[in-house]
């Protein structure tokens, strides 16, 4: 519905708008407050402004309102009827009089036994049904006002007896009572004259003015669908409030205007797109600084409100309007210095007249709170992009706004800074530390270039004459700088999930820009991992893509180890979708709440922030066979080293791949890196050299080729490993040479490789560096009946403490339970005894079982006893 | 006088010679299926005569499932219960009476490998038999260790206790305490005889042996013939001084292993359960402390009490997995050990002598 009316077509304009003047003109303040609540309050809500229309006709202004009404009567009464039925009005009516005469005496008999729990919610339904059957002058039915007046009186008696009685009511008794008196008192109010006359004279009130016929109810008011071309064509047209009155725009207006808006906020069947209309008008008409920036900070809080409705984000252009209209606020409070918004500034009440600056202060504060904008604008922007698909040009459109966000967090920083220049506006250091936040977020995932590009923009947008504190102009060009500075400000600041934040988001860029060893000792030293999981989920997701970041940082390093080290928690959970957040995972078996369905949705990232998942996998498959394949040679057979499992995943996927009967050429990451690692264990290096290289998407990573000859280097010396772990057994001794040729491989590596693992202990072998030969030892491996009894006896050590364990379960501790000294007669004593002396040998007990490697433990103790 | 028979328990079982051959060709035959035939015999005065044995029919098993030698073995495992082979079984006894052979059916035999004969499979057949026929046993031929050299054929019987537990399939551990019924109490051996004929002896007695070299000179006097070293037939064999250790151990030790897995797995299921009982149970006092406070607060408001054993209905507690195959696992462990401590026995002697006395100075 609209408030827009055609001026020309409807008298009532006029008399609206004289109406408009005289509440502006003779009434006092209260009254034209009313008077606005009422424009603003809801249209839909009819019974709510009948009372209202009841109300106000006590006061004098019955007779306009009615002939107000009047006007319109014709098409109100169709409508009426089209509301109430064609054919039955009278009938519908008369039902509706037949159930309060019901409820009435329901109350009456409530009275009779003082039952006020019935009376309290007889008098509720009473109360619901009269508002259908008041006329429209707001009269109620006589019968109610009969009841309601007798009601008041019985009440008001039982009040006076219970003050002088001793004996109490009963709980539900006197409960029922209270919501009597609050319900009279407040329903009285309504009908107080009406009431009054029944009281004078109830005969007299009871028979006058039956006959009358009800006065058609209080008509809807007939709107308008506002079209386009009314904004924009005025002159035609006056902007009409709710019940026809005309909304003037002055300058001397705006703050009554405002203060509607804002008192309707958050409330239901609000039209916020009408009311962003009449804010624009009111930006237009502004014409003090102080009026310019209240009527664009509840513009803007007015926009986000549009955003606000469950999952949908607000739309783009109300977002590009709202960031226009911050970016406008924060030019003007660059311009107007002598005007802050600050949060803790106390609110303006007066809306006749501006607030001027008090005598002695500097500043004419406004209440509000810039930082809340710009994280709302970001979070927006955010949402937005979260429900556009990735793939089409309208999410790169909506990428490209993160430009101008970045602008506007910006200057709100620069802002900030400015304001706690002045240690008298007490601007808390939260604020800043909120906004260098965001300002981290949108640049810790790019590389430098495009920082650059980011910062020179926003350079050009402030004039030249401002300079940051905190990031100074001249050292604009050095994203790792700024990055660096930022996290440090924040580091020195701030504390908590910030001052976490912060550092892994230094750890993702240093990791970005491959300086893997800066960015692991920062991360081994922030200690994050061991607290990460108090943290809030947003900041867990960020510690897991930073843990990524690293791990395939480490990668291009070359150093596989730690690289399948670190991505080993994110990748091995088979889970990475949801552990980055980057897309839901269907899970199969749990329930999932829409409600935590909903929330999972809202942290998704972006797409344009994402790390690529399928280069991820390749990584860690590529690291987890270089690690696992002379890991599978060096085990074989034997049972007791076989538990020693590096990634779960990956020879999960290679039984997988085993199994197959029929396996044709690789397609995908994973068929490759399976045809690889059987290559590889083969002794095939040359060929998995080949399957490894022909993986697609190394091309995503910088610099391919360095890696993919990195990668030739490891499977060269990986399968030099392989080849000596499963042929050591046939060989008495291997010429060095001859191992340099097979595997291409320079002889000082090869000698390099075989001391490495003679001196780990993986090969019982020795190198003879005058032959230049490995001369292999035989009969130093188990055999395999060896091995099978040393897992035979670690089997009973563990079946020992298990039950070790339970027995100590049993009898809390107490060994003496199991002893035998006691024999059958003392019983009942000897197990008291036992019981009682029990925490004391269970003391000692455990540090025995702890002390040495096989102990009796409690079972020992005993066998002993 | 057939009360009398009846109450004489079976003290021991005497195999004749026949049906040990049976049984070993069967088993060694489909070696690494499970066999299992049926032995009749009859007992007299508490000792198992069992005189002849037959094999039941091997199912063909045709269809090519992804499992196929597994299918064929524990359909030979199952065979002394299943219904077509109770019908077989009674149709070839009516048919060994015709030519006067003992009619009565004693029980069944198993092949196994290294003991590993104790499974649900083999009580449930065993139960099968005795609760028809108290004096029934199972005979079990060990493949792997026959082979080695010396026979190895066990009569088992199940306990009474065990008989009466099974009847009412109850195991579980308040049970078990209440019965103090352990995994040692499942299965009972009955000594084993294996008797010959007469006629069989003096033919053994008979045999004819090859000569040590094939030109015998021939005698030159009379004393020579007197003299004649007339050798013992059938002679022992020299495969019960075999030192080789190896693969017997390194088997058992495998089987062992494999024992103490699926004790795990029975413990974690154990432990499982338990965990869930006391989450249950903690859920019931919670619900019943919370229904006494309301009870309470209604009694003060002089209402009628709610029902407090409502709790039966609301919660279900989980039931208590069996323990029976717990016990059976222990028991093969215990068979397993026992196996090992024989054999180990055995070779350390051998060693010892090998060392000591047999090593030529």
């Amino acid at each position: 519905m609209s408030r827009f009316f055609r001026g020309g077509d409807d008298s009532s304009t006029e008399s609206s708008s004289d109406e408009e003047e005289l509440y502006s003109g003779s009434e006092d303040e209260a009254e034209k407050k009313e008077a606005k609540a009422e424009d603003s309050s809801s249209e839909e809500d009819d019974d709510e402004a009948e009372e209202d229309e009841s109300s106000d006709s006590d006061t004098g202004a019955q007779k306009k309102g009615l002939s107000r009404f009047l006007l319109d009567q014709d098409s109100s009464e169709s409508e009426e009827e089209e509301i109430e039925g064609t054919t039955k009005v009278k009938s519908a009516k008369d039902k509706r009089h037949d159930e309060l005469e019901a409820t009435i005496t329901v109350i009456q008999n409530g009275q009779k036994i003082s039952d006020w729990g019935s009376i309290a919610n007889e008098l509720d339904k009473l109360n619901r049904q009269v508002v259908k059957l008041q006329d429209a002058r707001g009269k109620a039915p006589k019968p109610y006002i009969k009841c309601v007046a007798e009601l008041e009186d019985f009440m008001n008696e039982t009040i006076a007896k219970q003050k002088v009685t001793p004996k109490k009511m009963n709980a539900t008794n006197a409960r029922g009572l209270n919501a009597v008196k609050q319900r009279i008192k407040k329903g009285n109010k309504d009908y107080q004259d009406q009431i009054d006359a029944f009281r004078k004279n109830s005969d007299d009130f009871m028979e006058s003015d039956e006959e009358v016929a009800p006065a058609p109810k209080v008509p809807k008011v007939r709107f308008h669908e506002p079209t386009a071309d009314e904004e924009g064509d005025d002159s035609g047209f006056a902007v009409v409030g709710k019940g026809g009155r005309v909304l003037e725009f002055t300058p001397e207006s705006i703050f009554k205007h405002l203060r509607s808006i804002m008192e309707s906020r958050g409330k239901k069947n609000t039209d916020r797109l009408e009311q962003i209309k009449i804010m624009e008008k009111l930006n237009k008409v502004a014409d003090t600084p102080y009026q310019k920036i209240r009527v664009l900070m509840t513009l803007v809080s007015a926009r986000f409100d549009l955003g606000s409705g469950g999952a949908a984000s607000m739309p783009v252009e109300h977002w590009k309007a709202a960031e226009g209209e911050l970016a406008a606020l924060l030019r003007l409070l660059d311009t107007e210095k002598d005007h802050v918004v600050i949060e803790n500034a106390e609110e303006w009440d007066d809306d006749e007249k501006a607030p001027t600056i008090a005598e002695g202060e500097k500043y004419l504060k406004i209440p509000g709170s810039i930082v809340s904008y710009i994280e709302r604008l970001d979070d927006e922007l955010t949402r937005s992009l979260q429900s556009i698909d990735p793939h089409t040009s309208e999410y790169i459109e909506r990428l490209t706004d993160e430009g101008s966000l970045y602008n506007i967090i910006f200057q709100g920083l620069l802002y900030y800074e400015m304001l706690r220049k002045d240690a008298s506006l007490e601007v808390p250091q939260e604020s800043l530390n909120r906004i260098i936040q965001r300002r981290l977020d949108h640049v810790y995932f790019k590389p430098a270039q495009v920082v650059k590009i980011l910062e020179e923009n926003c350079w050009k947008e402030v004039p030249s004459n401002v300079n940051s504190v905190i990031t100074p102009r001249t050292e604009q060009n050095d994203a790792s700088h700024l990055i660096n500075v930022l996290c440090n400000y924040l580091f020195e600041n701030s504390d908590g999930i910030i001052r976490a934040r912060a550092m892994l988001c230094q750890i993702y860029f240093l990791a970005l820009h491959d300086e893997y060893y800066r960015a692991r000792d920062m991360l081994l030293t922030s200690h994050l991992q061991e607290n990460i999981a108090n943290f809030d989920i947003n900041s867990q997701i960020l510690y897991n893509r930073t843990l990524v970041q690293v791990g395939l940082c480490a990668f291009r390093k070359g150093l596989v180890y730690d690289a399948q080290n670190t991505l080993q928690e994110i990748c091995g959970s088979g889970r990475q979708k949801e552990l980055l957040a980057q897309g839901v995972m269907m899970q199969r078996y749990s329930q999932v709440t829409p409600e935590q369905e909903r929330l999972e949705k809202q942290r998704q990232l972006p797409f344009h922030m994402h790390i690529n998942l399928e280069l991820l996998e390749c990584v860690y498959l590529t690291c987890s066979m270089l690690l696992e394949i002379p890991l599978l040679a060096q085990t074989g057979s034997s049972p007791d080293v076989k538990k020693r499992v590096i990634s779960k995943t990956y020879r999960r996927m290679l039984e997988y791949h085993e199994r197959q009967i029929f396996t044709g050429p690789p397609e995908n990451t994973r068929d490759h890196v399976m045809q690889a690692s059987k290559a590889l264990a083969a002794g095939e290096w040359k060929k998995a050299t080949e399957f490894i290289h022909n993986i697609k998407i190394w091309e995503l990573m910088p610099n391919t080729d360095n890696i993919k000859s990195l990668l030739a280097k490891q499977i060269q010396e990986e399968g030099l490993r392989t080849y000596l772990f499963t042929y050591a057994p046939f060989y008495d001794t291997l010429s060095i040479a001859t191992l340099s040729t097979m595997f291409e491989l320079d002889t000082r590596k090869v000698s390099a490789v075989v001391s490495k693992m003679i001196s780990h202990e993986e090969l019982a072998a020795a190198l003879d560096q005058v032959t230049e030969t490995v001369i292999f030892r035989k009969g130093v491996e188990l055999s395999r009946l060896q091995s099978l009894s040393l897992t035979l006896a670690d089997k009973a050590s563990a079946l020992i403490e298990t039950n070790e364990r339970t027995l100590e379960q049993r009898t809390q501790g107490s060994t003496n339970a199991f002893s035998r000294k006691d024999g059958r007669g003392g019983q009942r004593g000897g197990g008291q005894r036992g019981g009682r002396g029990g925490a004391r040998t269970g003391g000692n007990t455990q540090r025995q079982a702890g002390g040495t490697q096989f102990t009796g433990g409690a079972l020992g103790a005993a066998v002993r006893g | 006088m057939v009360d009398a028979q009846k109450d004489v328990p079976i003290k021991s079982a005497q195999v004749e010679a026949l049906v040990v051959m049976k049984i070993v060709k069967h088993c060694s035959s489909s070696f690494p299926t499970t066999a299992t035939g049926s032995i009749v015999g009859m007992d007299t005065n508490g000792v198992l005569e069992i005189t002849n044995a037959f094999a039941f029919p091997t199912v063909e098993v045709t269809n090519t499932d992804s499992h196929q030698s597994n299918d064929a073995s524990s359909l030979a495992a199952a065979a002394p219960r299943a219904k077509a082979n109770i019908a077989y079984q009674s149709e070839m006894i009516r048919h060994l009476k015709e030519v006067n052979v003992d009619a009565n059916n004693v029980g069944w035999y198993t092949s196994a490998t290294m003991g590993n004969f104790i499974n649900l499979s083999f009580i449930e057949n065993q139960y099968h038999y005795q609760r028809e026929n108290n004096k029934t046993v199972a005979l079990v031929h060990d493949v792997s260790r026959s082979s080695q050299g010396a026979l190895s054929l066990r009569a088992f019987k199940l306990s009474a206790d065990f008989m009466t537990a099974y009847k009412e399939a109850k195991f579980t551990t308040e049970s078990l305490q209440k019965s103090k019924l352990t995994f040692k109490d499942i299965i009972v051996e009955v000594p084993l005889i294996v008797h010959n004929s007469h006629l069989l002896t003096s033919f053994l007695h008979q045999i004819p042996a090859l000569p040590d070299n094939p030109e015998i000179p021939l005698p030159t006097s009379l004393d020579d013939i007197r003299r004649d070293p007339a050798r013992a037939p059938a002679h022992p064999s020299f495969d019960s001084l075999d030192l080789s250790i190896d693969p017997f151990l390194e088997k058992t030790c495998d089987l062992l292993l494999d024992s103490i897995e699926s004790h795990y797995t029975d413990l974690n299921n154990h432990q499982y359960y338990q965990r869930q009982l006391t989450r249950e149970q903690f859920k019931i006092t919670q619900w019943q402390t919370k229904r006494k406070a309301e009870n309470a607060a209604r009694l003060a408001a002089k209402q009628q009490a709610l029902p407090e054993d409502e709790w039966q209905r609301l919660f279900k507690l989980p039931q208590e997995p069996s323990r029976l195959e717990g016990m059976l696992n222990a028991r093969q462990v215990e068979q397993y050990s026992k196996q090992v401590d024989g054999f180990t026995a055995n070779i350390t002697a051998k060693m010892f002598a090998v060392r000591g006395n047999l090593l030529p100075e």
